[in-house]
């Protein structure tokens, strides 16, 4: 693996903590939060976030291929999650789950707390696939209470852009 | 693989003395301390196989509300659910929370601005973890309070619980007729101990089953009261279901055509409840996991247990459902030594596997090899306030096997070990709170010491003399090491495990003659004027398995 320059494109609405570890080429979106002690690696290919995603302590967004990993607006990282894959919109991805970079997350996703997702071949997970338990069962969820999920995700990305300068040092990107 | 012991709680023998280690029906009579109980009047420990138990209060473990027994009761078939909010997701087992709906969605994929806070009719569970909700199987509600009487509309009118209404109603007169006098009947006679307490319980349960009768073996033998109940019973007209079984050609789950139909056009596994999922319910329902229905939270209890031959309560939690706290606790923690047993060998052998970086590996050096002697480290705690003297038996003259099996029984006598204990009696240091505290680095750094001893020079233990493995080894605060040795034969096999008798004086708090009559484990000597009793207890110690190494293996067969 060839090590990529460092190139950070930081919207100048988003909220990066200085305490983020960050490599390679990263363009994060408006409106994103990442949290302190965040990890994004983009070890090969780029990483493209998009807006409004809030990215928690301890999560570790890791790019191990050449081709871009796009990931969408309004998703929720929780605490020390791992995630190697691309995905859509409004997924949440819980506290400790792992996501391996043979999935793909469409939109509306939701794995639970703990759960590792490693599929065998390139999968893509259909919209409103839930994943949780300790077995990393799986259901549709019928897709009630979206609206008002998206609401309170919007809710925590404005409290959080208020206060977190408040306490963290911010980094900018290299444009600024 | 680390070596235990347990203690000896002798309600399952008419000896005191405890069976045989080596016998596999034996493990029933040993429990790890934490287990146990002590009751003071008795002077004697009690197990949870020996003790009284009964239900102190309900509580639901959602919500933390306190059922009264009655309602418990009352509620019928729903006895066992909060009458609350409280439901568990049929998906996930998880506390389902009630939810307003959606606002419309106007199509653009951004949501209206404002989004009110008490929300907008329909309500419905949603469970947070798997994002099942009630919606998906048809209930909703009108508003988001009285979840439980809402959907008590659909419960009642269930097939099933129609169905048992009308049987109770249909057996209501049979009731009625049979004498109920009959509550001292046959339901307990079984038990041996029949006190207010069963008594109320038992009447208790006769009157709470409805439409079952009562079992009643020797109903026929008996006179004319028996032959009237007979005939009471040809009285009561057949029943007619108000629904043929075979009939129930639409509800699924109850193992007819259509449930064979069901499982024949599977597609997934996940089309089928799991049997968790099902546990639950009252009813038999339907095997399709799309027709899950949320189940109410069932109640937990608190319990208290009682001696069960003086009755005396043993423990009682407080009746609060939010408190952990117990009012009376008489756990046998705090009357007997705690002991804990180690086998130095096998610590160094684990050290030295740790130091060589092979954490996981099997530890070889730490088992136990025929032909070789060990010795194994017993720390007794102390937890009375006042300190004791311990004085330590193996098990030897074990009482005669049952004759059925001599060869096993000749063999079971002389077990393929022997075990050196300190013969003298040794002291334990009082317990004191403020050891608790200040203690506790000093605690580190004898900890350390020895494990550098016992791990970086064994050999030089050894070669200090032999007289050290056995004995009191070491004192501090209110724990005292003693060591012992097991010579283990060349021709052994099986488990090293053996019982030893605990025996330690204390000073008596109260001087009570009459109270010692009673008592046959406990002796008094009268010499000194603060009263001295003993108290003696049976443990069971297993300090692993013997390996049988190949060439002696060889050698001996």
């Amino acid at each position: 693996m060839a090590p990529t320059r460092d190139k950070f494109t930081i919207h100048s609405k988003a909220v990066v903590c200085q305490d983020v570890d960050m490599k390679g080429d990263i363009t994060i979106g408006s409106g994103t939060i990442v949290h302190p002690k965040a990890t994004i690696f983009a070890a090969s290919g780029p990483i493209i976030i998009g807006s409004g995603c809030i990215i928690e302590e301890g999560a570790i967004i890791l790019n191990r291929r050449k081709e871009v990993m796009r990931i969408g607006d309004d998703n929720l990282f929780e605490i020390g999650c791992r995630v190697e894959c691309p995905m859509g919109n409004f997924n949440t991805v819980c506290t400790r789950a792992r996501v391996h970079f043979t999935t793909r997350l469409s939109s509306y996703c939701v794995i639970g707390a703990g759960c590792l997702v490693v599929a065998t071949d390139e999968e893509i997970l259909d919209e409103f696939t839930v994943i949780y338990g300790p077995a990393a069962e799986r259901r549709v969820w019928s897709g009630q209470g979206r609206i008002q999920e998206a609401d309170l995700r919007r809710k925590h990305a404005e409290y959080l852009r208020e206060m977190l300068p408040k306490f963290n040092r911010l980094r900018r990107g290299d444009g600024v | 693989m680390s070596p235990t012991l347990e203690y000896y709680c002798p309600c399952q023998s008419s000896t005191p003395h405890p069976p045989q280690p080596n016998l596999p029906s034996s493990s029933y009579s040993f429990h790890a301390l934490h287990n146990l109980y002590f009751c003071e009047e008795c002077d004697a420990i009690r197990c949870n196989h020996c003790v009284m138990v009964e239900v102190s209060g309900y509580y639901c473990p959602n919500c933390l509300f306190e059922v009264p027994s009655a309602s418990v009761r009352a509620e019928k078939n729903r006895c066992r659910s909060c009458a609350r909010n409280c439901f568990m997701c049929p998906c996930c087992s998880n506390t389902l929370t009630v939810v307003p709906s959606d606002p419309p969605d106007d199509g653009d994929g951004r949501p209206p601005p404002i989004i009110s806070a008490t929300g907008e009719p329909p309500f419905f569970l949603y469970c947070n973890h798997c994002r099942w909700d009630s919606a998906e199987v048809g209930i909703t509600f009108e508003k988001p309070t009285g979840l439980a009487a809402q959907l008590q509309k659909f419960e009642d009118s269930a097939p099933e619980a129609l169905e048992f209404e009308r049987l109770k109603e249909h057996f209501e007169p049979y009731l009625r007729a049979s004498p109920s006098t009959s509550g001292h009947g046959l339901g307990h006679s079984h038990s041996t101990h029949i006190n207010p307490i069963t008594a109320a319980a038992s009447s208790a349960l006769a009157r709470d089953i409805p439409g079952v009768a009562r079992y009643t073996p020797h109903i026929s033998a008996r006179s004319r009261s028996g032959r009237d109940k007979n005939s009471n019973r040809h009285e009561v007209p057949d029943y007619r279901a108000r629904v043929e079984i075979g009939s129930t050609g639409l509800n699924l789950g109850g193992g007819a055509e259509s449930d064979v139909d069901f499982v024949r056009h599977l597609e997934t596994v996940e089309e089928m409840a799991t049997l968790e999922q099902r546990w639950g319910n009252s009813w038999i329902i339907s095997p399709r996991a799309s027709d899950l229905k949320p189940v109410r939270i069932p109640l937990h209890s608190k319990k208290s247990k009682r001696c069960p031959s003086c009755r005396h309560i043993l423990i009682k939690p407080e009746q609060k459902a939010q408190s952990v706290r117990y009012k009376i606790k008489l756990v046998a923690a705090n009357y007997l030594p705690a002991i804990s047993i180690s086998l130095p060998h096998m610590q160094a052998a684990l050290a030295m596997l740790r130091r060589s970086g092979r954490a996981g590996a099997e530890p070889q050096d730490g088992t136990m090899l025929a032909g070789k002697t060990y010795p194994f480290h017993l720390s007794f705690t102390n937890p009375l306030y006042d300190p004791i003297q311990v004085r330590l038996h193996v098990q030897r003259a074990l009482p005669p096997t049952s004759p059925n099996a001599p060869p096993d029984a000749e063999k079971a006598r002389r077990p393929p070990f022997a075990v050196t204990l300190p013969s003298a009696a040794f002291p334990i240091a009082a317990f004191a709170e403020a050891w608790e505290y200040d203690d506790d680095e000093d605690m580190f750094g004898i900890d350390d010491d020895d494990f550098d001893g016992r791990g970086g020079g064994g050999a030089g233990r050894d070669a200090r003399g032999k007289s050290r493995t056995v004995g009191v080894l070491e004192r501090r605060a209110n724990v005292t090491v003693v060591g012992g040795e097991v010579m283990i034969s060349k021709e052994a096999r099986g488990d090293v495990k053996f019982n030893m008798l605990v025996s330690y004086t204390y000073r008596s708090d109260d001087p009570d003659p009459a109270d010692e009559l009673g008592t046959p484990s406990r002796t008094q000597a009268q010499n000194r004027q603060p009263e001295m009793k003993t108290f003696s207890f049976y443990t069971v110690v297993d300090l692993g398995t013997i390996i049988v190494r190949d060439a002696s293996g060889n050698d001996t067969e």
